[in-house]
């Protein structure tokens, strides 16, 4: 079988190299330990002696070119041997064509450029996106050393007073620079025990229990940390990568729903098609999208890319966190098939028969929380989009139309974008197309 | 029980060693014929003849590496360094031979050999020949590091050491080689790696070695007055240290002050400083203090000198800050 | 630069048994071998690190393997690939050791420059020019301690002779009369800076004296005249209690290390001295006055090349190291543990 003569490395820290100047010629007889090349490395220009003897059938990397270490650079064998068949065994297809893609500089400079692969974004998790709670203040300041500015205090002294439930903040230091030293702690215990003397029971109370307004000791309960799923553990991941990374802003919009809750109603009854509002809004946000390609889009880590397809995801929520299925094409659905494949994979998902592939892909993705009762809201985008719609619950609002005041039924919606994709316009235009779909809903459907 | 003094001390140890393993044998400068620079050596020439008591030149790096190469082939050298400064020539013999060529022939050779003599300051020897070496020999895998205090320890650890399969670095004092203490008639070993309470306390943890122990002893003496009972804790073994002993009286006392000859910046101090904070952390009322020298190079005059040194006055201060004591 | 001036050529030496000849062209080969398959992986970038190639040198490890005795030790630089194969290390261990496995001749531990194999003889390849001179004194020291008759044969590059360390330890070893041979193997670089720029003098053996060492000094281009005039030195050093200085020149056709492009010197220099190449003589001789056949000298490579084949797959199939393994060695009580079943201990953690 013939030899593949690969570009070797000449040092330690060399990458790829150049064929400086070729010693051999096609049809040459080559000894081992005879120059067949010039190579330049790295660090200097070096003289490549061949490993193995035989005829050059093929040189199959031209000089001047930049070629990674390892490729093929030249077939040796005995004359009349396939040098394809020594090329496909060996694994690729020869220089002529890995040379080509490496040669100019900003291809090769390119080329190994990790670039965010759209899909791969929202396909990784799961997860996704959650109403962007504020940090969740803590349950109970357990240390007490989160009032205004740390306080001082030796890491002895701060186990005590978790010992003996003090809050750090309620002792006065007494080191260097007022820190909270062990004496301190143990002489607030001691008059925290002393304290309630007047009590009858508290003779016989350990130090540091609490006791409520008729002496009773408080029950202690200590924090758990709690085993994270999978899907918690994706979910922190990466919200916390969208919230660091993602530079956020939100519109809130209010829509008149008056005509889309009447439309509704007749088409319970007219088809029996079980239609939700969130159907309506996620047909309203799919033809909007349409409109505002712009808004379809995300940054890739370095320029803003327009997804040619409209795919929504659908914020569900589930016993583990939430998840997000796709609607795929949901811009080429009628409000029917929409609402049938919304609601089926709404239902799989929580019986967690999801196939991943139903769960990635999505260019924009829709929230809603009104089955709780939330008014308004924002959500963190999913990373793989330019931004993610958080819909509120319908309520019966006062409004005054035409001086006159009245009830109407209004929903408000907060669409938070992406910085780096859109302006603060961009995304207004998109809520105002969405709003005058939603308040015109027959025109939607026609 | 008789007093000997430190060199009494490691004198009979390494006498002893010799008599009981005709593979030992000591070598350096003038550790033959003038009978050790400080005597540690002295009538063993006598005693052993010339071979087992090898008179070298002036060629540390030379009579170093031929020691590791003795004990590669099966011999267990002493090494005597008439000072450890002089061992910065021989360093690349111990750093890249001793230390590494049980490691780099994987196990094929052993390394039993001891390199020992004064470390750290002594009196008005001005930079080149004040500094504290523990830093560097503890700083790389490889080698046991000793530094004894009292003549009971010296003569313990140093027969612990001749009969060690390793590379021991053995710390000892020009100042202290007269220092006399018990030491008892029958033959005792040391182990390698264990720390000596040498006061027990309740208050602060006072931890310290070779010359530093008079030092803390002192200073715990001083802090008798405001009532404060220091733990004065002698590690005697630098590497491997005992974890154990150094964190169990941290856990009482809640503190901890370290007093050694040595510079500030880095090894042996903080290497200790830092297992506290990292496996005490919950136990500390206080930072871990250093009283160690101040961080310039040994000056030669004597009231200079004696403020680069730790002294009682400056360790004491050092012990009632942690304490929280009003001064 | 022009042939050494110490062409002391001496009268052919007798017993060129044709059998003989073969045998040791055999073992140079084998060294040239291991070192070309060695440079082949490292350009397929298998093995990293330092690479440095005795080929060239090869006669000096044959001719050592061949008079050394029970007991006997070598000690040599980091270019010490050929003496662990002329001394009859396994060239699977050899190879696997470059490439860092577990089955490599110091476990993965030493790599490349620190070859180590005691049973061997082989008592290891030093990575710090000079640092190894006093060690094999100490090595010396330990014979003529035990009496045990023992010869140790420390070699050095004529680069290392300009080092404190080297001095030290020669002056010791004349001072003490141990038995030992100092062998610089002049291969006329140190790196990339030739001799006349390491050193006012051009014969490095004229050190000898003021040590009290024995010393000799010859073209190394014959491997027999080699093995007959490092006997002696050897004898002396064994009998008469007098420690030798041998000064061999010689040639490496590569580089320092594999990314040295030897640009320092010319190719006509290079050629000169291939034509001085102990292989390419004893292959000359054998076709030309032995009569042996091309068939037959090919055979010979093929089968050397068959073992280096065979230590290449078996250093690529080798596994990699335990992950624990980097706990362990450093210290007599870390292999106990190990042994026992411990977990290693770590200071400082």
């Amino acid at each position: 079988m013939a030899k593949i003569v690969e570009l070797p490395r000449l040092s330690d820290t060399m990458e790829e190299g150049v064929i400086a100047k070729w010693h051999v010629a096609e049809g040459d007889k080559v000894k081992r330990g005879q120059l067949i090349a010039e190579i330049e490395t790295d660090k200097a220009t070096m003289e490549f002696e061949s490993f193995d003897a035989g005829v050059v059938l093929r040189l199959l990397a031209p000089e001047g070119e930049t070629m990674a270490i390892g490729t093929p650079i030249a077939v040796l064998g005995k004359p009349g041997e396939d040098v394809e068949a020594a090329l496909a065994a060996h694994g690729s297809g020869g220089a002529t064509a890995a040379p080509a893609e490496a040669a100019p500089e900003p291809a090769a400079k390119a080329a190994p450029e990790p670039a965010p692969e759209p899909a791969a974004a929202p396909t990784e998790a799961a997860a996704a996106p959650a109403p962007s709670a504020t940090p969740a203040p803590p349950a109970s300041p357990a240390e007490g050393d989160r009032a205004p500015g740390r306080i001082a205090a030796s890491p002895l002294a701060r186990r005590l007073a978790r010992e003996h439930g003090i809050e750090l903040s309620s002792i006065t230091g007494s080191g260097p620079h007022g820190r909270v030293i062990k004496t301190d702690v143990e002489a607030a215990a001691a008059g925290r025990a002393a304290a309630p003397g007047a009590a009858p029971a508290a003779a016989s109370v350990p130090a540091g229990v609490e006791l409520d307004a008729s002496g009773r000791p408080l029950l202690v309960r200590p924090d758990e940390p709690v085993k994270l799923s999978q899907m918690r553990k994706a979910i922190a991941r990466r919200m916390s990568q969208a919230n660091a990374e993602i530079p956020h802003f939100y519109l809130t919009t209010v829509v008149d729903m008056d005509r889309a809750v009447a439309l509704r109603d007749q088409l319970k009854s007219a088809i029996e098609a079980k239609v939700s509002f969130n159907d309506l809004v996620l047909m309203a946000a799919s033809r909007a999208l349409r409109v505002h390609p712009e808004v379809n889009a995300y940054w890739d880590g370095q320029t803003v890319v327009r997804r040619g397809n409209v795919h929504l995801g659908v914020a569900v929520a589930v016993d583990e966190g939430l998840i997000v299925p796709v609607v795929r094409h949901a811009d080429q659905k009628g409000l029917r098939e929409l609402a049938e494949q919304a609601r089926d994979l709404g239902l799989r998902g929580r019986d967690k028969k999801l196939a991943p592939q139903e769960m990635s892909g999505s260019t924009f993705t829709v929230s809603n929380l009104g089955m709780f009762g939330i008014d308004e809201f924002s959500a963190v985008i999913n990373p793989g989009e330019g931004a993610i719609l958080a819909v509120g619950a319908i309520a019966d609002t006062v409004v005054v139309v035409d001086g006159q005041v009245g009830v109407g039924k209004r929903m408000k919606m907060t669409l938070a974008c992406d910085h780096r994709v859109m302006d603060g316009a961009t995304g207004a235009k998109f809520l105002a197309t969405m709003r005058g779909l939603l308040e015109q809903p027959l025109a939607m459907l026609a | 029980m008789p007093l000997l003094q430190i060199r009494e001390a490691l004198r009979a140890a390494i006498d002893e060693e010799m008599g009981r393993d005709d593979r030992v044998f000591v070598m350096g400068e003038e550790v033959g014929y003038y009978d050790g620079a400080y005597k540690v050596t002295e009538g063993l020439l006598k005693k052993y003849g010339e071979k087992r008591v090898v008179d070298t030149p002036i060629a540390e790096a030379g009579f170093a590496g031929v020691g590791v190469g003795a004990a590669m082939a099966g011999l267990r050298p002493i090494i005597e360094f008439m000072t450890f400064n002089f061992s910065a020539v021989a360093f690349d013999q111990i750093l890249n031979n001793a230390a590494k060529l049980r490691h780099l022939s994987n196990g094929q050779f052993t390394l039993p050999i001891v390199f020992r003599g004064p470390n750290a300051a002594a009196h008005m020897l001005s930079s080149t020949h004040s500094q504290a070496f523990e830093s560097f020999y503890c700083g790389f895998p490889g080698v046991k590091v000793i530094s004894v205090a009292t003549p009971y320890d010296a003569k313990g650890l140093l027969k612990s050491a001749i009969r060690d399969d390793n590379p021991v670095i053995f710390f000892e004092s020009e100042v202290m080689y007269s220092v006399k203490g018990e030491v008892p008639d029958e033959e005792y070993l040391i182990p390698i790696g264990k720390a000596d309470i040498k006061r027990p306390g309740d208050d602060v943890t006072v931890i310290t070695w070779g010359q530093g122990v008079a030092v803390a002893l002192a200073a715990a003496q001083l802090c008798e007055a405001d009532g404060l009972q220091c733990e004065v804790i002698d590690l005697r073994t630098l590497r491997p240290l005992d974890d154990e002993a150094v964190l169990t009286s941290v856990r009482k006392t809640n503190r901890a002050v370290l007093v050694y000859h040595g510079w500030p910046y880095g090894g042996t101090g903080a290497e200790i400083s830092d297992r506290i904070q990292r496996l005490a952390f919950d136990h500390l009322d206080a930072p871990v203090e250093r009283v160690c020298y101040e961080d310039v190079n040994m000056p030669y005059a004597e009231n200079l000198e004696n403020l680069v040194i730790p002294s009682p006055e400056r360790a004491a201060e050092a012990i009632k800050r942690i304490a929280y004591v009003r001064v | 630069m022009s042939p050494p001036s110490a062409e002391t050529s001496p009268a052919p030496v007798a017993g060129r048994d044709p059998d003989e000849l073969r045998r040791l062209y055999t073992q140079m080969l084998r060294i040239r071998r291991f070192e070309e398959a060695a440079a082949r992986a490292y350009t397929q970038g298998k093995i990293s690190g330092f690479l440095h190639l005795y080929i060239g040198q090869e006669a000096i490890a044959v001719s050592t393997a061949e008079l050394m005795k029970p007991g006997d030790r070598v000690v040599t630089t980091y270019r010490d690939h050929g003496f662990a194969v002329a001394l009859g290390c396994d060239t699977g261990a050899c190879m696997a050791e470059l490439y860092g496995k577990k089955t490599g001749l110091v476990g993965g531990n030493g790599g490349s420059m620190h070859f180590f194999a005691k049973d061997h003889g082989l008592w290891g390849g030093y990575a710090i020019v000079g640092g190894h001179v006093p060690v094999a004194a100490g090595h010396a020291f330990a014979s003529k301690y035990l009496g045990d008759g023992a010869v140790t044969l420390c070699f050095l590059g004529e680069g290392a002779m300009h080092i404190g360390a080297t001095h030290e330890g020669m002056h010791l070893a004349g001072l003490w009369r141990l038995p030992i041979v100092f062998v610089i193997e002049n291969n006329q670089y140190a790196m990339g800076t030739p001799l006349r720029r390491q050193t006012a003098v051009d014969d490095l053996t004229v050190r000898a004296p003021s040590y009290r060492l024995t010393s000799d000094r010859w073209v190394v281009r014959d491997v027999f005249e080699t093995r007959a005039r490092l006997a002696k030195a050897i004898d002396r050093a064994r009998n008469d209690e007098q420690p030798g200085l041998v000064e061999l020149l010689t040639y490496r056709f590569r580089g320092h290390s594999m990314s040295d492009p030897g640009k320092y010197r010319t190719k006509d220099e290079v050629e000169q001295w291939k034509e001085r190449d102990p292989l390419f003589r004893a292959e000359a001789e054998l076709r030309g006055q032995h009569g042996m056949s091309e068939e037959d000298l090919e055979a010979i490579d093929e089968t050397v090349w068959g073992e280096m084949d065979d230590a290449v797959r078996f250093a690529e199939q080798s596994p990699h190291p335990e992950p624990e393994h980097r706990f362990l060695g450093h210290l007599v009580e870390d292999d106990l543990a190990a042994a026992a079943g411990h977990e290693p201990v770590q200071e400082g953690n």
